[in-house]
Order: C-alpha cells, then structure tokens, then sequence
C-alpha cells in the first residue's frame, strides 16, 4: 500500500524534476553564464523563503486547507522587526527583536489556526481577511517611512555565511530537511497525511485533526517570522509592500509541486523543486536575453509553466486507477 | 423552491443589521454622506464589482471558484483598446472584447468541467495567463479617447440611475428568474452539496459548470468595457485584486465556499455592505490603511459569527 | 430561533457601532471639515500621492503640513491608494469632490484614468493642481513642476555618463522600473531613450521590472549582471528598485565596476553613496514640492493666485516663477557624497 502511493506520489516530483534539468539545460545551453555555481547559488538564496514558507504550506494543504495570508504576515513581520532593531525606533537587541519576530510570527500562525478549528471557518475565508488586516496594520504601523538604519547584527542574517555558504540557503536546506523528516518519520507527520487523505477515517479513527491542523498552520507562521528574517535582512531598507503576492508565489509552487489541493496527497521535496522551478522563470528570461519586450510576457509565460505542469500531472494520473472520489 | 430554511436566512439578517448600524453611525458622524446624490454618485465604484459577484456566487455555489475574473477584464479591455486604437468601429471592438471574456471564462470551464483539474489551480494559472497575455500584447500601454457615445456607458445616467447600474440591476432580474424559476437554482446548489449524485441523478454537471465559467468570463468582459467606458481607459493592469474583492463580498453574503448554501439576496447585502462600509471609512477618516484593517475585520468578524452559532456540522 | 436572531442583531449592531466609533479615535489625519466657500474660514486641500507608504511621498505630505501650519486657515488631508491603482485614486477624488474640496492635488500614477473624476472635479467648483507629475492639461489648473520628465530622463542618463566618464562614456546599461505599466516610469524611460541617443556607445540591454518588491529589483540585477558580464551601468527609477539594485551591486563585490544610480530619497541611500557604490543620487526637495504645492492650492482657492500671474509668493521659498500653468519649484538635486549628509528625508 505505502509503496504504490509513494509510485504515485514520486511521479510529479520527476516531473517537476524533469522540467526544472530541462529548463536548466536549454538556457545553459543558449547562455553558460546561467549554470555557473555562483548563479545557482544565487537562485537557490532568491527562492530561500519561498521553499522556507513552501515547507509548512505542503503540510496546510496536504490537510485540504490553504493559507494565503503568508505574503501580509511577511509585511508584519518585516516592519516589526525593523521598528524592533532600528536605532531610530525601538533599539532593541537584535536577538531580543528576531525572538520578538519568531514568536509573533508562530502567533499569526496559530491565530489564523484557531480560526479555522475552533472558529469552524473555511481556510481561505480566514486568511484572505487576515491577508487584507495585516497589510493594512503594517502599513499603519510604518505609517509611509522607511526603514533605512538596520543594524549590521541584523543584516548578518541575509548577508552573512555559513561554512561557506549564505545563511538563508542553509536556513532553507535545514528546515527542508527538518520537516521532510517530520513528514515521512514522525508519527505527526503520518497522522497530518492520514487525516488529511481521508478525514472522515481519521475522525473515526480519532485523530486529533483540529490539533493537526492548528499545528500546520502555527509551523507555517513560525517558518514565515524566519524566512523574513532570512530574506528582508539581505536589504538595507525596509519599506512598505514587502511581501505583495508572495503568498501566490508559495501557493503555486505547492499545487504544480504535486501537493492536492483536496488534501492528503503531497510531498515537501515535490514543493521545494517546484519552488526552484518557477522561480527560475524570471532569471531564464533574463539569461536568453530576449530584449525589451520579452519582458511583457513573463508573468505570461510563469501562467504557461503552471499549466504546463498541471496538466502533464492530471493526464498522468488519467492512466492510474481513480481513486474514489470523496463524499 | 427553497433552499435550506435556517442558516441563509440569519446571515441575510446580520448583514441588514451592520448595514443598519454603519447607516446610523454614518447619519451621526456625517449627513451629507447619506444624501442621495452623494450615495448615486459614489455608487458608480461599485457596479463592476457587484456585476461580477453573479456569477461569482452561481459558482461558488457549485463549490467551484473563479480567481481570474480581474485578470480577464484586463484581457478584455487590452483587446477593446487594441482594436479601438486600430481605427475598427467601436461596436465591434466591444463585440470582440466579450468573445475573448467569453473564450476566456469558457477555457476555464474545460479545464475544470472537461478535464476536472480543481478551479484553484485553473483559475490561479489563467490569473496569472491572462493578465500576462494582456501586458504582452498591450506593452504596459493605456488606450484612451474612446468616443462619448461609448463613454456615455459608464458616465451616463437614466432617470438619475447610472447606466452601470441599470446594467446590474438588469443582469441581477435575469440571474435571479433564472435561479428561482428554473430548476437551475437547485441544481446549482445540489451540484455543490454533492457533485457524484448530482451526476448520477442525471444532472448535466459538466455543461453547466462549462456554462457557468464561460458567462463569469462574460461578465467580465462587460465589466471591463464598463471601467473603459466610465475612466476612459483600457490598460493590462486594471482589475487587480479584484477576484479577492468578489470572493470577499459573496462570502460575505453568507454564500459558503464549500458550495451548497448561498442566496442572491446575500451577495447582494454583501456588495453593499463592503461598498457603504469601504466608501464611508474613505469619507469619513480617508486613510487607506484603515480601510484594508476595516474591510477584513468585517469578513473575519461576519464569518466567525455566523460560524460560531450555526449548528455545528460544517 | 428567533430569539437567537434578535439579540444576535442587536450584538452586532452595537458591535459595528462599537467598531466604527473606536476606529474614529485611533486615526490622526484630521476629519474633513464640512463646506467652506472660497474665502471663508477653513480650506480643504486634499493632497494625493501615487502610492501611499513610499517614504518619498510621506517626506513631500511633511512639507505640506509645514505649509498647512504656516498658513492657518488650510485643512489638509493626506490619503492615496496604498497599491498605487489609479481607480482607487479616482474613486478618492470623486469622494473628496462630493464633500466639497476646495483644492484636490493629484499626483496621477495613471493620468488617463484620473482625468474624468479631476474634469469633474472642476467642473463642481473645486481647484485641481497636479504636482510631483503631470495630468492630462485640461484637467487641472496648474502643475507645480519640480522637473519635466524629459529633465528627469537627462539628468538620470547624463549622471550615468559622467560617472562612467570620458569623452565617450562607453558601456553596457539596463533599467530596472517599478511595473511596466507605470505611466509615469515609462515617461521617463522614453525621455532616456532619447537623451541616451547623445551618448551613442551607451547601450541599453535591458528594462526590467521590479513590481514594487525591493528583493525583485536585487534578483533582478543580479541576474543581469551575470547575464551581461560587461554590464556597466544600472538605472534604479524607483525609490523601490534602486536601493534593491545597489544592493545587489554591493553583495556581488561589483562596487565601481557597476555602476548604479536613480531617483530615491536620499535616506535610502546614504549608506551606497558613502561606501561609493552609488555615486549620484537624482531627486529633488520633496518637502519643499509639498511645501510649494499646499502653498499654491491655499493661493488658487482663496483668490490669491489668478490666471495668467508669472510670479507667486510661496512663504519660506520665496516668489515662485509661473511658466504657462506650470509652477516652477526649481531644479532638480544631485546627491553626491560631498552632499547627501545634509539631508534628512
């Protein structure tokens, strides 16, 4: 049983992996400067807090909800952690101010938690108020400045290294390795795939699926306070309207991932290539150099790529046995 | 027919009641905004909105979803401008506009009827397909100078009712007959109780939901031509967040996103509760920040309440 | 089932009372004032920036308020579409027409969108100006001008030739803009095109767009630079994409060998033009431009200021030159490191 579903499961992530050596070889064949080891590790920190926040959103849809207020918890955060750390504001510590973050984030998390279990809202409902209240408080709260006199303690978060390599690359790989463990290893980990492949077994089976849930949506708002810190400290500004449409950026990388959006089914690695592969698209058009006006089809071109690779995955799921549909 | 007696008819009551209470606050805090010229003339920002939230809420009540609407308006006025701009007479630039809305709504309705991929994903890839096609073929340019007679469609008024909003009121009558007074209104909401017996009882599922996504592409279309004619500006980026807007005030309306359950009734109250609500905190406060914390406070407080104190089977 | 209906009516009425109220005292711009006639006590001027938030605009409002306390008898509020959509733009205008402005400033992100609410507008009795950018000419009374988008164009182009120096300024260069449907970036970049004709070896490869996201306009340069090794020269046209651009510049180790400069506040970027990454910074006075603008509404809407004057005196700055229905602020601000400490916005 667990080997036939890991076939299934396994074929989008090839999938995906396909598209993303494919993409990589046709560029790098039209221009090498794009497989160079400092281009790829350049993309790989771009795409840092996408995969970051992309790891805690598999487990959300793999439990059939969705959150799209990720991109406005980013604002939040951000602004926070800038008021926190500036000499001009706050003056806090940075470790004091990136605790303070890490700890409203896990609370915007389980807020948005709490809404749907307890609350019993749909998901999307929850979090597209969520996404409009916290763009609004962020703005409120930065009230038109800029944040321009960040602490270098801070800044090292984006720009500093590890054993070589940039802080928020290793950031991702760490927490990709953490919660694909705790997916395919943890006994939680089973039991968010069990709840969410058949809910109404899990009840019966007496999984504790609000706890479940609550606990997805609280990973994802803590995994979003760190890929802020990560991401916006590579900046010397803060300024309003950070994280506009990064939730449709997490999102999409899921769903193409091969994460359902009826739950139950889905992988991290699946979201962390699918992550690597759309996120390419703005570097790759740049690469093949295809002058001024290719640009007005990238956002067109980003569509073709998520059609692409849905369907290619619904026809291949065509040729294997339908699964029941769900009452 | 009735639907379900109970849950719709206590959300409708809600919604009357914060838009009694927003009334009352706003006649103490400032008359002039309840004056009937000041409330016809701000009514022109919302007709496209309320337009689209028809057939925005005949979907969802299939549990379905459309989050490309904004961006096939753009589609549609891009095409309206490109050809205006190429010197074709304005009838059939504004024919061919609602065929690519058409065309547009109705390649979503493939994808989701045909080859059953889930709405969210169809409509986040034409979101993104869309409103791309409409940058790449307009370069980022504004097509103006459309003539008065056009124009005349979004500024004009009949009797002192604009014609944006005659248009609404029309299209709503329709919808409504056809809800009400054909068996469609109750497939709609069978459909989105329970699609497989809904399919063995011998509904026509797929065509309708093909219907159902094509006439939303429709409606946008129409919305588009409306913004052009009432601004006098056809460009790739109007309609932004726009889906999130619709989705906001028909759920608002009391019309559940898992399908099933909703009326025309509510999403009317809910356009106009996030309408008086948004154009209110604009007048009175004018500070836009507040106005995103208002807007979503109101769908999160509306929502929990009618969740907390519905029976508890979801 | 009807008892529960009645009080929860009743909760909630006193709940969304309760809201909108308490709303009411957290705000700190100033309610609008009801009607006041021209020459009457108390003026409304409504000032309108393209995207509220940008820390460039928020400097411009700071002038205003200056003005608007200097004078006395101008109610100034400052409200604009947070995004930046021109229809929320228009939508506030029609609002703030119906409530009887007296003065609208209008700062126009899309000018074609913007035109029938400002005709409109005028059309009621209120004065319209435009500042920061232009609208369409037979929508408003004036413009106050702090530079045309051909000064604009030049100066962010021949900035770039003289840092890149010689008599000859050689090299590749790219833009990186805000969206590419930013009416007023596209004004400038046509502007560019044409002065860049000037400097024939300057070859512009690229113009990208950031939307607004500061980490976009790094990616974006950054790739650029890897995709075009001899890439000389970036244009930051946004106080969004330039910071993000000279960051990207910096991390690369590309210091002096890229050069970058744009339009932003000079705050943003203090830290680039002292470590040399940026050597030139275009802007202008974004207090004075509020200053001046307030100033000038406050004239147009008490009579002050009439059709075909030349000169106007505008408080702290003086007389103020008049060309057509142009009101001149003055020149356009290099930033350099020999002057950016002196500024403070």
């Amino acid at each position: 049983m667990t080997t036939l579903r890991d076939l299934l499961t396994r074929q989008r992530e090839y999938g995906v992996l396909a598209l993303l050596l494919l993409t990589l070889a046709v560029v790098g064949a039209i221009n090498p400067a794009f497989l160079k080891i400092g281009n790829l590790r350049d993309m790989l920190v771009q795409d840092a807090p996408v995969v970051i926040v992309a790891c805690g959103m598999t487990l959300v849809v793999v439990l059939g909800e969705i959150d799209i207020s990720v991109g406005s918890q980013m604002a939040l955060l951000a602004t926070v952690l800038g008021l926190l750390t500036s000499p001009s504001h706050a003056h806090w510590p940075v470790a004091t101010a990136v605790a303070a973050a890490l700890g409203l984030g896990t609370l915007l998390g389980l807020i948005n938690g709490l809404l749907v279990t307890f609350g019993r809202m749909p998901s999307i409902i929850v979090t597209l108020g969520m996404l409009t209240v916290l763009r609004g408080v962020s703005l409120a709260l930065l009230n038109g400045q800029d944040i321009t006199d960040l602490p270098v303690g801070l800044r090292v978060f984006g720009i500093g290294t590890f054993l070589g390599l940039p802080i928020s690359l290793c950031t991702a790989l760490v927490v990709v390795g953490l919660t694909v463990a705790l997916a395919r290893e943890t006994p939680l980990g089973r039991r968010i795939y069990a709840a969410g492949s058949n809910p109404e077994a899990a009840r019966l089976a007496g999984l504790p699926t609000p706890r479940l849930k609550l606990f997805a949506f609280t990973l994802t708002g803590f995994l979003t306070a760190v890929a802020t810190i990560v991401h916006q400290t590579q900046f010397s500004v803060i300024q309003a309207g950070v994280g506009q449409g990064f939730e449709l950026l997490v999102v999409t990388a899921v769903v193409v991932g091969g994460t359902s959006i009826s739950g139950g089914r889905g992988t991290i690695l699946g979201s962390f290539l699918s992550a690597l592969m759309l996120g390419m698209v703005g570097s790759m058009l740049i690469f093949l150099r295809l002058g001024v006006s290719a640009t007005y089809w990238e956002r067109a071109i980003q569509g073709a790529f998520i059609l692409v690779a849905v369907l290619a995955d619904h026809l291949a799921r065509q040729r294997r046995p339908r699964r029941e549909a769900a009452p | 027919m009735k639907l379900p007696r109970g849950l719709p008819g206590r959300q409708e009551l809600v919604l009357l009641g914060l838009l009694i209470g927003l009334l009352l606050l706003a006649g103490r805090l400032a008359p002039d905004f309840l004056t009937a010229r000041a409330q016809i003339e701000l009514s022109t920002h919302v007709w496209e909105l309320a337009l689209l939230a028809l057939p925005m809420t005949l979907i969802i009540l299939t549990a379905g979803i459309d989050l490309s609407v904004g961006s096939t308006m753009a589609l549609c006025a891009v095409v309206f401008g490109l050809t205006f701009h190429a010197g074709w007479p304005v009838a059939l630039d504004a024919a061919l506009a609602l065929a690519v809305g058409a065309a547009a709504g109705a390649l979503n309705g493939v994808f989701v009827a045909f080859v059953r991929v889930h709405p969210l994903i169809v409509t986040l890839a034409t979101l993104a397909a869309y409103r791309g096609i409409a940058e790449g073929i307009s370069l980022g340019v504004p097509y103006s100078g459309f003539p008065p007679s056009f124009a005349f469609l979004g500024q004009g008024s009949v009797g002192g009712i604009p014609v944006p909003g005659l248009l609404f009121l029309v299209a709503l009558a329709a919808v409504a007959v056809i809800v009400k007074f054909t068996p469609l209104g109750l497939t709609l909401s069978a459909i989105g109780y329970n699609e497989t017996a809904s399919r063995f009882s011998g509904l026509a599922v797929t065509r309708i939901k093909l219907w159902l996504y094509t006439g939303s592409g429709l409606t946008a279309g129409v919305a588009a031509l409306l913004f052009a004619a009432r601004r006098n500006t056809a460009k790739a980026d109007i309609g932004t967040g726009m889906e999130l807007d619709v989705i906001t005030a028909v759920v608002l309306g009391g019309t559940s996103i898992f399908g099933g359950r909703g009326t025309l009734l509510g999403t009317v109250l809910g356009v106009l509760l996030i309408h008086e609500t948004r154009e209110f905190v604009s007048w009175e406060w004018s500070r836009d920040e507040l106005n995103l914390i208002v807007t979503g406070s109101l769908l999160l407080v509306s929502v929990l309440a009618d969740s907390l104190l519905s029976p508890k089977k979801r | 089932m009807r008892n529960n209906a009645r009080s929860l009516l009743l909760l909630l009425l006193l709940l969304a009372a309760a809201l909108l109220v308490g709303c009411g005292k957290h705000t700190e711009s100033p309610t609008a004032s009801s009607t006041a006639a021209s020459g009457g006590k108390q003026i409304t001027v409504c000032l309108l920036p393209k995207k509220k938030g940008l820390a460039y605009f928020t400097s411009c409002a700071d002038g205003a308020q200056q003005a608007a306390k200097e004078l006395g008898d101008v109610n100034l509020i400052y409200d604009g579409p947070t995004d930046g959509a021109p229809e929320k733009a228009a939508s506030l205008i029609e609002t703030w027409t119906l409530k009887g402005a007296d003065a609208i400033c209008v700062s126009p992100n899309d000018p074609s969108v913007l035109a029938p609410a400002m005709k409109a507008a005028r059309a009621k009795g209120a004065h319209v100006l435009t500042w920061d950018a232009d609208g369409q000419p037979d929508s408003r009374d004036y413009f106050v001008n702090q530079a045309t988008s051909e000064q604009i164009g030049g100066a962010l182009v021949d900035a770039m030739a003289k840092d890149l120096g010689g008599a000859q300024p050689t090299g590749k260069v790219a833009i990186v803009t805000a969206t590419l449907t930013a009416a007023n970036q596209n004004e400038w970049i046509a502007m560019m095109k044409e002065r860049l004709k000037k400097y024939p070896q300057m070859q512009l490869v690229a113009i990208k767009p950031c939307n607004e996201d500061q980490s976009v306009a790094f990616q974006v340069t950054q790739d650029l630079m890897k995709a075009y090794p001899d890439l000389k020269g970036v244009f930051g046209i946004s106080s969004v994409s330039f910071p993000g651009a000279a960051e990207a510049v910096k991390q690369a180790g590309k210091t002096g060998q890229v050069l970058v400069t744009g339009l932003s506040t000079p705050n943003a970027m203090k830290a680039y033009v002292q470590d040399g990454t940026v050597k030139s910074v275009i802007l202008w006075n974004t207090q004075d431009l509020g200053y001046l603008t307030v100033y000038a509404a406050e004239a147009l809407a008490t009579g002050k200021l009439k059709p075909g004057a030349t000169t106007f005196k505008a408080g702290r700055l003086g007389e103020k030159k008049i060309q057509g229905d142009n009101i001149l602020l003055g020149n356009i601000l290099v930033f350099t490191k020999d002057n950016i400490g002196k500024y403070d916005f």
